[in-house]
């Protein structure tokens, strides 16, 4: 392949060129636009399946794909410091792709292309629904590349926006309310990003850089220039001020550190959800479109434990040390409640909702446990409960258009008359359970072994959840599939190959990753190497 | 390579076969009958011929090396963990079992289950089961064992829940699923343990055996914990109390599968555990203890229960949990080959005892025993079978498990008489439940059922050739100085039988006693079958309510999970919701009182400007006074 | 003596502002405007008679008041007239325009 294609770009816009495509159709031929739809899915997922297998994780510097040019600059003072300095913000178009992104890469792609498939039970304004839904492919594919802090906060944003108007004009009754308390509740957590982000752009973000005679005294968004300021006040370069007096007005102190790690710990602990921010995520759960929720649980909630780690651990492993109890103990909270809540929903949308946040649980608990097996295990888990959430909701959908319902009370026995779905659904719940085997397993049990190293009590209450995860599985999952069947389903017919081809895609995936983990293991090598430098440094010092 | 681990080498095959089969079945089995049995019994078969292969390298080459292959399934920084195959004379025992038991099941339940619609789905998870329990048998580390200990239990879900329609199948399924899955959370914090204070992270058998092999490189607390732990998962699969519940009502299944999985295979799967850590055991004399005594206790526990049900896989269900007690029994008082002598013996003839049933019940319909009655002169080699197999399991010689329960009992004299004599009083209640069934189902005039004729070959012949092992398999190993052959193979040194004639002689008194009384209950009637009921009701209704353990973990357990749950939801909707709704409230509240005050009215506009006048006023006034 | 002006003022601006903010009808609006008005003119002629730097600025400021008062009267009621034809009231709760 030609080095001189700019193969980040294409991954993260090729949707935006789907879109044009989409604009010259007929917008009353839904199977065209479909057919469209599911093409332009296909393209960020063959071109981050070949970025995933061309990854050389042992080739630190190279292994690591790179895009970056320089994007707004604005001026701010330029007689500043007598004419010696100006001041400008300079935000860059900077992408990037490494061991930790690249996994979440393929599951955006991936599970777009399920959801593209799954959205065959769209049944109005098919052209407006699929540009929202190339846009927010767009933007979830960009939120894991985007390294620098403004181009991040779009991205998010541009994420949001579109989700929006999917659940509020393609959901269910209550459609509007969901979408709007949606939007509220991550406009919050966007507007509690943008200040973190803001304090960081104008601490740490500061570099000087001479420009001939003058220098351009630089605030900016670039993540690895943040990271390095934050790391080490010898990093800044050229500060005026600091070689005078030996002290550096833009070195973050404690108090502020803490500060900036409170803000974005709880803007994304609100996406993830982290209790008791999490009621925004039922309500979308039960009334987004379900090939929505795919893309929703599968890889959206995901962006809030990949801003947890990249923003917040990894530029401040400290203050993440210090804190890993609680985040441990929220971790076991999110487990148990939502595990025990799960126990007695009767809407089946809802018991997955609660699933999701009990299994968020388990990824704070790897990330708790700062170590290179639990923050595996971590993003392990991100990724085999992004395929299993996006299966398990591929089949809500399915099942609703048949059924009408997915109130557990009403359903029953469909094992007799959707023996294929039955059977992907038992498997996904076998794999939502933790079944060795299947991808379930491996993230949780890494997310335990990696945690049980340094608070081993904490692990032991939280491996309780793997029972009372099984019981909620069960009781629903069994529920609508073994015992007697209502007359009124013994005419459903069996999936369609449109539906079919997605499941057992996710299945193969879900079997593969439960079989053969190190495909994904092997990548994330050494994602986290400058993390454990810090953490290392600190305790020898 | 050595010539002598030829077959060993390819040991890894012996559970693929069978996941070819599930394979091929899953994926083009729709439509499938004869052809879909047909690929099961193959893949069992070929799994069974190498088995046997392997089991022959391993008795003609006892103490040569084991073979053991493994490679990095997860490679971590600098963590590994491994998975890979371990050919032991252990598990080359267990493959010949478990292969043997799964062909001949595969057999008999092309008989068996020859009308049902989803046969070759059956097949299937027969062979995704066989595959699963061959695996778990050959892993060479504990991590690879969980995994597979998992599939199994999930294979057994399935298979208790085949019959998915009916809601008893499915509470069951669910049960067994779930209560085996409190000990494997037990068994899986062992592992987490064992990866902790392990030299090198290494969870291999053969680490296990060298670690703990010398005392003080872990500390004693440490070790019992990992190895209660170990236990508590090992009770879960073998249905030890008190997590037994599951086991009873996971008869619900067909047949076959009680036979395959619930007597003959994976509830051993936990004694096998306990084996095969056991220098973990061995290390921790508290754990010893505590899986001796909950051996002998759920021994006696169970057979008391046996003793009242009417149900006739029920009857051998409780038999299998008091037999796996014995089996703890054995492990806990430090008789290794006794345990694995005795799951051995008891692996054929309690599956032996469970297709008689299933052909019984094939027959007649019904699985109450009071319904049945004179079968023996209607169904011949089904009668002469399950008495083989019921003398076996009785401990009359010279059959086999009376030469397994004789090495139990006599290790249990020698080290702790209250076990032994729990261990005899066990075998009591063994001879009389099993007479009372025996007599009951074969014996006397014909019951409600009516009449009945024999099963078809392909059901017998599984009978016959069970019937020869339940009958022989105990001369691998003779309580004579010289004829501990299995012993000695197992575990390099020959178990010092005291020999004693006393054992012998008791075991089999007691065993000739039981029948003898059950005779006199349900053939002859000298003693009223009332005996016990008409003085002691509350005794037979305690039994007869499994001494109400299932209530109390109903009460305890379900009850107790769906009030938490509806207080978290509750919870969920009032106070963690309430509280947003209170926020979003606030700003509804601002938002409104906001545009009251813009109603278009100047002269609300007005008041407000003067109060906003008076405000400004006492603010800057006041500054003076602050 | 300016004190006893000033609180006469005072009260007179109060019932101005009272009556402006609560009559319904224009005409009593528009004179307790000219009432505050008044006011302010009191507050002028006092200042200017006893005032720190009594000068007659102040007098002649309130007459500049008082004539421009009159052309708002004249102004105001041709107003509140053109407003009666069109809506037919001259209550002025009524009179709610701005929040369309």
């Amino acid at each position: 392949m030609p080095e001189q294609i700019p193969w980040l770009t294409v991954l993260t816009f090729s949707p935006l060129v789907g879109i044009l495509v989409l604009l010259f159709l007929p917008k009353a031929n839904s199977r065209a636009l479909r057919t469209a739809a599911i093409l332009t899915t296909l393209v960020p997922l063959v071109v981050s399946l070949w970025l995933f297998a061309q990854y050389d994780p042992s080739a630190q510097a190279g292994g690591i794909f790179v895009e970056q040019t320089p994007w707004i600059t604005a001026a701010l003072n330029s007689e500043a410091l007598n004419g010696v300095a100006s001041y400008v913000y300079e935000f860059q178009y900077y992408l990037a792709a490494d061991g930790l992104s690249l996994p979440l890469i393929v599951l955006a792609a991936l599970v777009a292309t399920m959801a593209a498939f799954a959205s065959v039970h769209i049944n109005k304004r098919w052209k407006a629904f699929y540009i929202w839904f190339l846009l927010l492919e767009t933007g979830m594919l960009g939120v894991f590349m985007a390294r620098d802090l403004v181009l991040f906060f779009l991205f998010f944003e541009l994420t949001l926006i579109s989700l929006f108007f999917l659940i509020g004009i393609w959901g269910l009754f209550n459609r509007e309310k969901a979408a709007n308390t949606f939007l509220i509740y991550n406009g919050l957590g966007s507007a509690i990003m943008l200040i973190a982000f803001v304090l960081l752009i104008v601490t740490a973000g500061f570099q000087s850089v001479p420009d001939g005679e003058a220098m351009r005294l630089v605030y900016s968004g670039n993540y690895e220039t943040i990271m390095a300021n934050l790391a080490d006040p010898a990093a800044y370069v050229n500060i005026p001020d600091a070689q005078a007096n030996g002290s550096n007005p833009f070195f973050m102190s404690e108090g502020m550190r803490w500060l900036v790690f409170i803000l974005i710990f709880v803007a994304f602990a609100i996406k993830l959800p982290v209790l008791p921010f999490h009621t925004w995520m039922l309500r979308v759960h039960a009334e987004a479109p379900p090939s929505v929720v795919m893309i929703h649980s599968g890889v959206l909630l995901k962006m809030g434990a990949y801003g947890l780690l990249r923003f917040g651990v990894f530029l401040f492993p400290q203050q993440a040390d210090d804190a890993a109890y609680v985040i441990a103990l929220l971790g076991v909270a999110n487990i148990l409640y939502g595990a025990i809540t799960a126990f007695v929903q009767n809407e089946f949308k809802l018991v997955l909702a609660y699933s999701s946040i009990s299994h968020m649980g388990i990824v704070l608990l790897g990330i708790a446990s700062l170590n290179q097996i639990g923050l595996q295990g971590a993003v392990f888990q991100l990724v085999s409960h992004g395929l299993i959430s996006a299966l398990l909701f591929l089949i809500v959908g399915s099942l609703y258009e048949r059924t009408g319902t997915t109130d557990l009370r009403e359903l029953g026995g469909l094992a007799r008359a959707l023996p294929f779905m039955s059977g992907v659904l038992l498997t996904a719940g076998m794999a939502s359970l933790g079944l060795p085997g299947l991808s379930g397993f491996v993230g949780e049990f890494l997310a335990f072994l990696g945690l049980f190293d340094s608070m081993k009590g904490v692990t032991a209450i939280a491996a309780v959840g793997v029972i009372l995860t099984a019981v909620y599985v069960l009781r629903s999952v069994l529920k609508i599939t073994f015992g007697p069947m209502s007359e009124r389903y013994a005419a459903l017919n069996d999936a369609r190959l449109i539906e079919a081809v997605p499941m057992i895609a996710l299945l193969a995936f879900i079997l593969l990753l439960g079989v053969y983990p190190s495909i994904l293991t092997d990548s994330m090598q050494h994602g986290f190497d400058r993390l454990f430098e810090q953490l290392n440094s600190r305790v020898g010092g | 390579m050595e010539p002598v681990t030829v077959y060993s080498q390819y040991a890894w095959l012996i559970p693929v076969f069978p996941l070819v089969s599930f394979i091929v079945l899953t994926a083009f089995g729709r439509g499938m009958r004869s052809a879909g049995m047909l690929i099961g019994m193959l893949g069992s078969l070929a799994a069974l011929v190498l088995s046997v292969l392997v089991l022959l390298e391993r008795m003609t080459n006892g103490d040569s090396p084991e073979y053991n292959y493994s490679f990095d399934w997860i490679t971590i920084g600098d963590f590994q963990l491994n998975a890979g195959y371990d050919v032991t004379n252990l598990s080359a025992l267990m493959l010949f079992v478990v292969s043997v038991v799964a062909f001949l099941v595969n057999l008999y339940s092309a008989g068996y289950l020859k009308e049902d619609e989803r046969i070759t789905v059956f097949f299937g998870y027969v062979a995704l089961f066989t595959f699963s329990m061959l695996g778990l048998v050959l892993s060479d580390n504990l991590l690879t064992l969980y995994m597979f200990w998992e599939l199994v239990g999930v294979c057994s879900f399935l298979l208790v829940g085949f019959w998915y329609t009916k809601p008893e199948a499915r509470a069951a399924a669910k049960k067994a699923f779930i209560v085996t899955r409190v000990g494997d959370v037990g068994l899986l914090i062992a592992v987490l343990l064992l990866f902790w204070y392990m030299p090198e992270h290494d969870l291999s058998f053969a680490a296990i055996e060298n670690v703990f092999g010398q005392t003080g490189t872990i500390a004693q607390g440490i070790t019992t914990l990992i190895a209660i732990l170990i236990f508590v998962g090992a009770a879960g699969k073998s249905g030890q109390f008190p997590l037994h519940v599951w086991l009873p009502d996971a008869m619900e299944g067909p047949t076959p599968i009680s036979a395959l999985i619930h007597a003959a295979t994976m509830v051993a799967a936990g004694v096998f555990l306990v084996a095969r850590t056991y220098s973990i055991f061995e290390a921790s004399q508290a754990a010893m203890d505590t899986v001796a005594y909950v051996g002998a206790f759920t021994a006696l526990f169970a057979a008391t229960i046996g003793l009242v049900q009417n149900d006739i896989k029920r009857i051998l269900a409780y038999s299998t949990v008091s037999q796996l007690g014995y089996m703890m029994l054995a492990l806990g008082v430090g008789s290794l080959s006794g345990g694995i002598f005795h799951l051995f013996t008891h692996a054929f003839f309690k599956a032996l005892l469970f297709l008689g049933a299933g052909s019984v019940i094939h027959a007649v319909h019904t699985q109450n025993i009071h319904e049945m009655g004179g079968l023996g002169r209607q169904m011949k080699i089904t009668a002469w079978t399950f008495g083989i197999g019921a003398l076996a399991l009785t401990g009359i010689p010279p059959f086999s498990g009376f030469w397994s329960k004789d090495a139990i009992l006599a290790v249990a004299l020698d080290k702790n008489p209250f076990l032994f004599a729990v261990g005899i009083l066990t075998a009591f209640f063994t001879a009389l439940y099993m007479a009372r069934l025996y007599f009951l189902v074969f014996a006397g005039k014909s019951g409600a059922a009516g009449k009945a004729h024999e099963s078809p070959a392909v059901m017998t012949i599984p009978l016959v050739v069970l019937a020869a092992f339940a009958a022989l398999s105990g001369f691998v190993e003779l309580p004579w100085a010289g004829m501990g052959r299995l012993g000695a193979w197992l575990t390099g040194e020959e178990a010092a039988h005291s020999g004693s004639g006393l054992v012998l002689v008791v075991s089999t008194a007691i065993g000739l006693l039981g029948i003898y009384l059950g005779w006199l209950i349900y053939v002859k009637g000298a003693i009223p079958r009332d005996f016990i009921s008409s003085r002691a009701p509350w005794l037979v209704r305690l039994l007869e309510r499994k001494y109400y353990i299932d209530e109390l973990y109903h009460a305890v357990f379900t009850v107790g999970l769906r009030a938490s749950g509806r207080a978290l939801d509750a919870f969920d909707t009032y106070i963690v919701g309430g509280a947003v709704r209170l926020i979003s409230g606030a700003a509804v509240w601002a938002g409104r009182a906001g545009t009251r005050m813009q109603n278009g009215q100047v002269q609300t506009y007005g008041l407000w400007t003067v109060i906003g006048l008076l405000a400004l006023i006492l603010a800057i006034a006041g500054r003076r006074f602050w | 003596m300016l004190p006893s002006y000033l609180t006469m003022a005072a009260i007179l601006f109060c019932i101005g502002l009272y009556g402006a903010l609560t009559k319904r009808n224009a005409v009593i609006v528009l004179i307790s405007v000219e009432l505050m008005l008044n006011a302010v003119n009191l507050n002028l002629v006092a200042f200017s008679k006893y005032g720190v730097v009594p000068s007659l600025t102040g007098q002649i400021f309130s007459l500049f008041t008082i004539s421009v008062a009159a052309a708002e009267v004249a102004v105001g009621i041709a107003i509140l007239i053109a407003l009666f034809r069109a809506r037919g009231t001259i209550n002025v709760d009524e009179y709610d325009e701005m929040r369309r």
